[in-house]
C-alpha cells in the first residue's frame, strides 16, 4: 500500500471512530431523557462531557490532518501496514469467524476448525504438527472444561438442532 | 497487627492457595516472557476461571501472575533485547549488553535479586500503609468517594501514552458504558433497549477479556513469525544475585522510586522502570558505564518495577480506585466474589486482606526460586511459531468469556470489543481508560448521588467540602498543567 493510501485509510479509520464516539454518547444523551430525573441526571452530566471531549478530539485531528504531516500519522512498524490483505483478513476476522461458528456448532467442533484454519491461512505449511497441535489442544480443553472447570462445553445452535432432530438427547 | 500477620500467614499457608500462587507464578513468568502477552492479558483470560474459587486462592492466582510476569518480563530484556513486558523495556539498556558479554546469567541473577529484595519491601509498604489509608477513607464522604473516581479517572487518561483528550474520552465512554442496565437508585431500565442480557449491565469480564487478550491476539497475527530466536546463557546466576546486595544504594532509591510510583493511580510500572533507571544513571558515580552492561542499570529498573506492582494495590484496596490494568483486572476479581472493594473489605474481611498480603510475600520468594530454575525452560517459548499460538490462545480466551456465565452473548461482547479496542489502541486511545471508567461507573454515580441526597440536592457540596474542592482543583490542575506546561516552553523557546 502506498503511502497516500495508508494516510487516506488511517484519516477514514479516525474519523469512523470519532463519528462512533459522537454517535454513542449523542445515543446516551437522547435515550436519556425519557428517564426519570434521577436516574437521567447522571447518564446526561456523562453524555454531555463525552460529547464535548469528542468534538476535542475531532478538532484536533482536523487541525493534525490539515496539517498533512503523513510521517505523524503512518507509523513504519505497524504491523497491519507490513501485512498483506490476507493477513490482515485472517487477524480481524478470526475471532468473528470462531464466534459464529462457536455459537452454531459448538465448541469442540469451532475449535478444531480454528486451530486447521488460521495457522493455515497465516502460512503455516507443516501439515501433520498443526493436525497433532489442534487435536492435543482440543482435546485438552474438552477434557478440562467439563471435568476440572465444570463447565458443560456447548454443542451450538445446529448441534443441538441435530441432536434433537436425531432424537439423540436423552430424555 | 501481629495478630493479622497470623492471620494472614495461617490462611496462606494452606495447599491449596500455595498450588494456586505456584500456578500463577508460572503462568506469570511464561506470559512475562512473551513480548505483547504480559500480566494483565493473562489475568484477563484467567479471570472467569477464578469465578468458582474462593475469595483467597482467586487474588493470590491473579497476583502471582502478576508478580511472575514482572520476573518474567525481564528474561527477553536481557536475553534478547525485547521487553516481555513494557515494564521491563529499561532492564534491556544494560541486560542486553551484560548478555552480549557473556553475562546472561549473571544479567538475570541481578535482575531476580533486585526483584525479589523490592517486591518485599514493596508488600510490606502494602502491608503497613494500607490500614491507615483504610481508616481514613471511612472518614470520607460520598462527595470524597465522587471526587476520588474523577481523579482516578483523571490520572489514568494524563498519564496514559498519546493524547489526554482522547484518554478523557475513553474515561467518559467507560462511565457512560457503566450505566447501561438496571439504574441502582430507582431500579430504572437505561439503555437496555429490551435486553434481558443488558438488564444486569455490561459484564466486566468480557471486556476485558475483549480489550486486553483479543486486541492482543490481531496484533500477533498481523506480526506473524516467530517472538524472537533462543538467546544463549552463560556465567553464574548466583554471582548476580549476590551482586544486587552490593548496590545497596541503588537497590534502595530505585525500589522508593517504584513504590512511591505505585501508589500513585495512573502511573504504572513502566512508567516507574524508566524513572528508576535514569534516576539511578544521574546519581551514579559512573553514569558512563549505564548502556554498556552496569550492574545499576538492571537493578534500577527491576526494583521500580518490582515495589511499583504491591504499592499500586494500595488506592485499589483501600479506595475501590484502580490506578492501572493489574489492579482493575484484581478489583474485578474481588467484585466477582461478591466481595466490595473499599476500607470496610478490612474490617469485614482481614482473613482474605491479610492472606492475601502474606500471600504476595510468599509469592514473591517463590517466584524468585521458580525464576531461578526455570529461566532456560522459559526462553524456549520464544521460539514457538505465532501461527500455532494464536488460534491456541484465540480458543482458551473465547472460552474463557464464555466460562464466565455459561453465556454466548459474553463471547459475542468480547470479540466486539476486541476489534473495536484494537481500532482504538491503533488510534492512539488509551485502553486502560475506558476499563477504568468501566469499572469506577457505578462508585462514581452511587457516590454521586449519596452526596446529592446528603446535601439535599445542593451541587456545591462537592466544592464546598475542603477535601472534594481539592480533589477537583488537583483533576483540574493535572488536565491543564501539560497545556500551560507547552504554553510556558514555547514561551521561554522565543525568548532565547
Amino acid at each position: 500500500m502506498s503511502i497516500d493510501a495508508r494516510v487516506r485509510a488511517y484519516w477514514r479509520e479516525e474519523f469512523s471512530l470519532i463519528a462512533l464516539l459522537l454517535l454513542f454518547f449523542i445515543a446516551i444523551v437522547a435515550f436519556g431523557y425519557s428517564l426519570p430525573f434521577d436516574a437521567r441526571l447522571f447518564p446526561l452530566i456523562i453524555g454531555c462531557a463525552g460529547i464535548v471531549l469528542t468534538l476535542a478530539v475531532a478538532l484536533d485531528q482536523v487541525r493534525r490532518h490539515r496539517a498533512g504531516n503523513a510521517e505523524v500519522v503512518v507509523d513504519g512498524n505497524d504491523p497491519a501496514a507490513r501485512a498483506g490483505w490476507p493477513r490482515y483478513a485472517t487477524a480481524l476476522l478470526s475471532a468473528p469467524a470462531f464466534g459464529l461458528l462457536f455459537w452454531l456448532f459448538g465448541f469442540i467442533i469451532a475449535s478444531f476448525v480454528a486451530m486447521l484454519l488460521i495457522p493455515t491461512l497465516m502460512g503455516y505449511a507443516n501439515r501433520r504438527r498443526l493436525l497433532v497441535t489442534a487435536v492435543i489442544t482440543v482435546a485438552v480443553l474438552a477434557i478440562i472444561a467439563p471435568y476440572l472447570l465444570n463447565v458443560e462445553l456447548p454443542q451450538g445452535v445446529v448441534g443441538d438442532w441435530l441432536i434433537d432432530k436425531l432424537a439423540l438427547r436423552a430424555g | 497487627m501481629l495478630d493479622h500477620l497470623i492471620l494472614g500467614l495461617t490462611a496462606a499457608l494452606h495447599l491449596k492457595q500455595f498450588l494456586f500462587m505456584i500456578a500463577g507464578t508460572v503462568i506469570g513468568l511464561w506470559v512475562g516472557v512473551l513480548p505483547g502477552l504480559g500480566g494483565p492479558v493473562a489475568m484477563a483470560i484467567l479471570i472467569p476461571f477464578t469465578f468458582s474459587m474462593d475469595p483467597l486462592s482467586a487474588l493470590l492466582m491473579l497476583a502471582s501472575i502478576s508478580v511472575g510476569a514482572a520476573f518474567g518480563g525481564s528474561i527477553t530484556s536481557i536475553l534478547l533485547n525485547i521487553p516481555g513486558e513494557a515494564s521491563s523495556a529499561a532492564t534491556a539498556y544494560d541486560g542486553y549488553p551484560m548478555a552480549q558479554q557473556g553475562k546472561a546469567k549473571v544479567a538475570m541473577g541481578l535482575s531476580a535479586g533486585a526483584s525479589l529484595a523490592a517486591a518485599i519491601v514493596g508488600v510490606m509498604i502494602l502491608m503497613f500503609a494500607s490500614g491507615p489509608v483504610a481508616k481514613a477513607a471511612l472518614a470520607f464522604s460520598p462527595a470524597e468517594y465522587f471526587a476520588l473516581a474523577i481523579l482516578g479517572l483523571t490520572v489514568v487518561s494524563v498519564a496514559a501514552l498519546g493524547s489526554t483528550v482522547k484518554g478523557l474520552a475513553m474515561g467518559a465512554l467507560g462511565l457512560a458504558m457503566s450505566l447501561i442496565g438496571i439504574d441502582s437508585i430507582l431500579g430504572a431500565e437505561r439503555y437496555t433497549f429490551g435486553f434481558v442480557y443488558l438488564l444486569d449491565g455490561i459484564s466486566f469480564v468480557p471486556v476485558m477479556v475483549g480489550l486486553f487478550a483479543i486486541t492482543e491476539l490481531i496484533s500477533m497475527i498481523l506480526e506473524g513469525g516467530t517472538i524472537a530466536k533462543a538467546g544463549k546463557l552463560e556465567g553464574s546466576l548466583w554471582d548476580g544475585f549476590r551482586d544486587t546486595f552490593r548496590y545497596p544504594f541503588t537497590l534502595i532509591q530505585s525500589t522508593a522510586v517504584g513504590a512511591f510510583l505505585g501508589m500513585i493511580p495512573g502511573i504504572g510500572a513502566t512508567a516507574a522502570n524508566f524513572l528508576a533507571y535514569s534516576v539511578a544513571q544521574r546519581s551514579s558515580k559512573h553514569p558512563e558505564r549505564f548502556g554498556k552492561g552496569a550492574p545499576e542499570g538492571i537493578i534500577a529498573p527491576e526494583a521500580s518495577n518490582n515495589s511499583c506492582i504491591p504499592t499500586s494495590l494500595i488506592p485499589a484496596l483501600t479506595l475501590g480506585i484502580p490506578g492501572g490494568a493489574t489492579s482493575a483486572i484484581l478489583l474485578v476479581a474481588v467484585t466477582l466474589q461478591g466481595l466490595r472493594p473499599g476500607p470496610m473489605l478490612f474490617t469485614s474481611n482481614p482473613e482474605l486482606i491479610w492472606g492475601f498480603f502474606m500471600g504476595l510475600l510468599i509469592g514473591a520468594v517463590m517466584a524468585t526460586i521458580l525464576y531461578l530454575i526455570m529461566i532456560p525452560w522459559f526462553a524456549l517459548i520464544t521460539i514457538v511459531r505465532i501461527e500455532l499460538m494464536a488460534p491456541m490462545l484465540l480458543i482458551v480466551t473465547l472460552f474463557g468469556a464464555y466460562a464466565n456465565e455459561r453465556n454466548m452473548m459474553d463471547v459475542f461482547v468480547a470479540i466486539f470489543f476486541g476489534l473495536f479496542g484494537y481500532f482504538l489502541r491503533r488510534h492512539g486511545y488509551p485502553l486502560i481508560s475506558l476499563v477504568i471508567g468501566l469499572i469506577l461507573g457505578k462508585l462514581a454515580e452511587g457516590s454521586f448521588h449519596q452526596a446529592l441526597m446528603i446535601s439535599d440536592h445542593d451541587y456545591s457540596v462537592f466544592f464546598l467540602r475542603p477535601l472534594s474542592a481539592s480533589i477537583f482543583a488537583l483533576c483540574l490542575v493535572l488536565v491543564l498543567w501539560p497545556g500551560v506546561k507547552k504554553r510556558l516552553g514555547h514561551g521561554g523557546a522565543e525568548v532565547t
